[in-house]
Parts: C-alpha cells; structure tokens; sequence
C-alpha cells in the first residue's frame, strides 16, 4: 500500500491500493465537496488500475492535487 | 529598495500553516523542507510547496524555500521540484564558495531549460569552516544576503547558545562577509516567541549591529520586529532633509549638496535614503 499526506486539519491522506480499480472519497465536507474532490481523483490517476482512498480534512484543492500527485508517483516507484 | 526585515518560517509539511502565509506581512516567507520536516515526510512535503508556491496568496512576501543541505540526498530533488516557483533559494549550512558552485550547477541548468531567471539564494553559515570561509562565500554572484545559524557553532564549543560570547563576533563576520560585497545580511531568530520585549530588544541590536532583518517563528512576531527596525522620527527627519537637498542639487545642477552648511557626501546620502526605505517612506 502506498501512502501520502496527513490526518491533520487542513490535510488529506491518500492511499493506494492494489486491486481493481475504484475511488472512495471520505470529506468531513462530503455534501459540499465530496463530488469536486471525487472528479479531482478521477481526473489525476486515469489509467491507475488500482483502489484509490481519500480521507479528506477540510483540505483545500491544491492540497488534495499535491497529496495525489506525491501518492501516484511514490506508487510508480520514486523514492525519498 | 527591497526589504529583508524578517522572514518567517513556515514548516513545508504542514498544508494548514502554509495557506495562510500571504496575511501575515512577512517581507520574506520560507517554506521550509529542512529542519521542520521529518525524513519519512520529506518526499511529500516537497511536493506540497510546488504546489503551495503556485497557489498560495504569498500577498507581498517574498517567495523562499529552505532546502535540504548539500550533504543529504534531498537537496538536488527539492531544487527540481521548487526552483522554478521561488524567488530564493535558502540553503543551509553553506561552508565554502565551491559548496555554491555545486549548487549554481543545478540551478543555472534549470533556469535554461525552463528560460525562467536567474533566482537568488541565501546561504546559512552554521559551522566554523562556513565562517572561515564566509568572505568568499559572499562574493558569489547568486548571493543576495548572508544568513546565519548559531545551534552547530555553540554545539561544537559545547556552550549554551544563549551565553555565547562568540556569536557576537559570530554576527560582525557576518555583516562584514555581506556589506563588502555590497549584500543583505540578515540575523538568525529570536527563539522565545512570547517574550515580545525580549525580541524587540533583540530586533533593534541586531538593526544596529549592520544587519537588514531577523529570521521569526511566529506571525506575531513579525510586526515587533518591522516596529524595531523602524529608523526614530529624528532619523528619519534627518534623512528627509539630505534627500531633499540632494533633490534639490541636482535639479540645480549642482555637484555639491549642502545642508545647513554641512556637506553631503554620498555614503550620508546613501544612509539617508536607507533610512526612510526602512522606514518605509517614498
């Protein structure tokens, strides 16, 4: 499994998994900007065959862009 | 003239403290992948400053990024990720002129790729081979101001820093190292970030001592420091009155300025006109 991100207020944690590909999107703001963060995920890991989870904490856009991008090239193989 | 007086420190990991940055004030901020950073966080934090240097409302702060030394293996990743979205690069425990060379290398090879210009960098002297070397290290093109570091300097003497006697001959080397190369230099921070007296006190000595700021910890920390490195209303009246002369004489074609009988020479006039840029009048 690999990892990006924090727990933290104003964070996001972003997972990936192996597996068939799905996205789940968990937001303390879900009703709000459950759908936006849903198709920022979709939109930045086309082509990723795997399960992908966001646990968002009331980050902002950049922030969740930023947490993805560390999260599909960690996934790819970069390290440090 | 650009103002250095205080460059706040913000941790590059933490997306909550960075958002804010642009309301502070801060002439400078840095974002920080160093120090403040964990190892086992450094890959995503240096992603979240590319993306915080883009985003981020910075107001009128300068933008800087403290990378990793050269002696780490992060370094070389943090320039390629930020490089192109700073105004500074802010480089810890610089030692020699070589040390900078490394880094032009690097940096000079991005610029030309991207066609983006030439950005600055700011060296921390933290060791004593920094501070033997520190003249050289000044006279580096990409050198925009000297900063420095007490912690590996006391650590090494093995003496608290805060009764280091060294570190005021510590400061004057700094100062003397930047102004001769005609650069910023700027003190280290004031670390008790409640002792509001304390840091005016400490801004103020720092003011006289030469240098152009200080670096701080907290945004409340920011309008002390701006206040100390504010010139007194006599300064700046003083300086007023050269400038107006100086004004003056040139319109009249005059080679000469003169002010209450009292010639005017350029180092006086050069002052004059620091004096109300740091006090921040047109």
């Amino acid at each position: 499994m690999i990892e990006a991100g924090t727990n933290e207020k104003g964070d996001a944690r972003v997972r990936i998994e192996s597996g068939k590909r799905e996205i789940i999107v968990m937001s303390k703001l879900e009703r709000l900007y459950g759908d936006a963060i849903h198709k920022t995920v979709e939109e930045m890991t086309e082509g990723i065959d795997a399960k992908i989870i966001v646990e968002d904490q009331g980050a902002l856009d950049w922030v969740i862009r930023a947490r993805i991008e560390s999260a599909i090239r960690k996934y790819r193989g970069e390290k440090e | 003239m650009k103002l250095r007086r205080t460059r706040l420190y913000v941790p590059g990991n933490n997306p909550h403290l960075v958002e804010n940055v642009g309301l502070y004030g801060a002439d400078c901020v840095i974002l920080d992948l160093e120090d403040s950073v964990p190892i086992e966080q450094k890959f995503d934090a240096r992603i979240l400053v590319k993306y915080a240097l883009q985003n981020v409302n910075f107001g009128k702060s300068e933008k800087w990024v403290r990378i990793n030394s050269l002696d780490t293996p992060f370094w070389e990743k943090d320039i390629h990720e930020v490089l192109e979205f700073v105004d500074v690069i802010n480089v810890p425990k610089i030692e020699s002129y070589e040390d900078l060379e490394k880094l032009d290398t690097l940096m000079r090879e991005i610029e030309e790729k991207k066609g983006i210009k030439m950005r600055g960098v700011v060296p921390i002297i933290e060791t004593f081979r920094g501070l033997v070397n520190v003249r050289g290290i000044a006279k580096h093109p990409r050198v925009v101001a000297m900063a420095w570091g007490g912690e590996d300097l006391t650590a090494e003497l093995g003496i608290p820093k805060k009764k280091a006697l060294i570190l005021d001959h510590v400061r004057a080397e700094i100062v003397i190292a930047a102004k001769s190369q005609g650069k910023m230099a700027l003190d280290t921070v004031y670390s008790n970030i409640r002792d509001e007296e304390g840091l005016f006190e400490y801004a103020k000595r720092a003011r006289y001592m030469g240098f152009d700021g200080v670096g701080v910890l907290h945004p409340n920390q920011i309008e002390i420091v701006h206040r100390a490195f504010r010139p007194s209303d006599e300064e700046i009246e003083d300086a007023c009155r050269i400038v107006e002369a100086a004004e003056k004489a040139k319109k009249g074609g005059k080679g000469v300025i003169a002010l209450n009988g009292r010639m005017i020479d350029k180092p006086v006039l050069e002052r004059a006109k620091k004096i109300l840029a740091f006090a921040e009048v047109d």
